[in-house]
């Protein structure tokens, strides 16, 4: 499994996202240990701090069929790890962490590894604009993310909205640098056209 | 149209190109108007995947979730909060309200012209308000029922299965090194409120463990 070098909570603040849901802090570390001791209230508060942020990665990642599954599958995880959380990253980073773990297991096990990451163009066949619409929008940004290939659709995720570097993506995807490099191109070329004019 | 730079564009946006091929792919920039455009349709892709909001899930996980890990959802504390009472409980409440109420005052009273003026606790001038802390709990009490609940609970002990017996010698584990934790943080910050809240809290847990733990024995025995 890959380790994670990066904060991507850092990421998305960077990148203007506004980072990780949630209160931040010391009330969600207190929360934390609550949780840890087997406080479910805690446990609940920290839950809808942060599920809208775990769903849309897992929903961006594997699709809305396995979007709350997972989800759940998550959250029912990090309550039995939450032994293992020593604040010494945000809750929300060490949640974040886990869900990236647990998605990729659930990936390995639906089987959409490696396969799905040819180097090829597919993915500016993929996604199809409006007919005669040129590069007028015709799907919602997110519909047009959710086409695109596997590989594409992840490499993108996980560099463009999640922060992650090449080398990371490629150590977590098990593929090489350059591949990740031409997915998420070919990611951002197919979804030019549906961008908001 | 494609040319060679094409597919370097993202790499160029990413600061990903080294010196020698950057500035090659600037001079071409500056020539062909088809790579400008992709380059700056592109940035409007990676500034729009950065500007998505977060959505919630359409259903509330939290139940499932919930019912998974044992613990009891706010939905469903809601639903138990909903009890109905008639006119006549609710008078009989009043009544039992008024009761309680009145014997504590007259214990309170009494119990103060009992005390001594010279014990009488002085607060400190500059201490800080705090909620009900830890701290008030009545230590000496509290010790002697956690002491009297584990000598029921080691009397009844043989009476349990091992593993129910291993479930809450974990939890008091857990619970024991939470109010460890708690009580060396309030020792660098007593008057930390949080920390107060969070004490009690472990303590009553601890004690309600051990009740429900006492009784299963006891019932068993």
């Amino acid at each position: 499994m890959a380790t994670l070098h990066r904060d991507p909570d850092e990421a998305a603040r960077r990148s203007g996202r506004g980072g990780r849901g949630g209160r931040g802090g010391d009330a969600e570390t207190a929360d934390a240990a609550l949780a840890a001791a087997g406080d479910g209230r805690a446990f609940e508060r920290l839950y809808r701090a942060h599920v809208a942020r775990i769903h849309s990665l897992v929903r961006r990642m594997m699709g809305p069929d396995h979007a709350d599954d997972v989800t759940q599958d998550v959250f029912v995880r990090a309550w039995n790890k939450l032994a293992t959380f020593r604040a010494e990253a945000a809750f929300g980073t060490w949640l974040h962490r886990l869900a990236v773990n647990v998605i990729l297991a659930r990936r390995t096990t639906l089987g959409t590894e490696r396969g799905r990451y040819d180097d090829s163009q597919d993915a500016l066949e993929v996604v199809p604009s409006r007919p005669g619409a040129g590069v007028e929008l015709s799907l919602d940004f997110e519909q047009a993310m959710g086409r695109l290939p596997d590989g594409a659709r992840q490499v993108f995720v996980l560099h463009d909205i999640e922060g992650y570097r090449h080398e990371e993506i490629a150590d977590m995807l098990g593929i090489v640098e350059g591949t990740s490099k031409s997915q998420l191109h070919h990611a951002r070329m197919a979804l030019r056209k549906h961008l908001e004019r | 149209m494609k040319d060679q730079w094409t597919d370097r564009l993202s790499e160029y946006l990413d600061g990903e190109l080294g010196a020698a091929e950057r500035a090659a792919l600037e001079g071409h920039l500056a020539t062909c108007g088809e790579c400008g455009a992709t380059l700056a349709e592109l940035r409007r892709v990676v500034a729009r995947a950065g500007a998505l909001d977060d959505r919630p899930p359409t259903a509330d996980l939290w139940p499932a979730i919930a019912e998974h890990i044992g613990v009891v959802s706010l939905p469903a504390r809601r639903a138990r909060r909903r009890i109905v009472f008639t006119v006549p409980q609710l008078a009989a409440a009043s009544v039992a309200l008024a009761l309680v109420s009145s014997a504590t005052a007259w214990l309170l009273i009494r119990a103060g012209a009992r005390a001594p003026v010279a014990e009488a606790p002085t607060p400190a001038p500059s201490a800080p308000a705090t909620p009900a802390t830890a701290a008030m709990y009545p230590d000496k009490r509290y010790a002697a029922q956690v002491a009297d609940l584990e000598r029921a609970l080691e009397r009844g002990r043989g009476q349990l299965d091992t593993t129910t017996v291993r479930v809450i010698e974990k939890n008091l584990r857990i619970i024991n090194r939470a109010i460890r934790e708690a009580q060396s943080a309030l020792a660098a910050d007593p008057a930390n409120s949080y920390l107060n809240l969070h004490l009690a809290q472990e303590m009553r847990r601890k004690l309600e463990l051990l009740r429900q733990a006492a009784a299963l024995a006891g019932a068993r025995s």
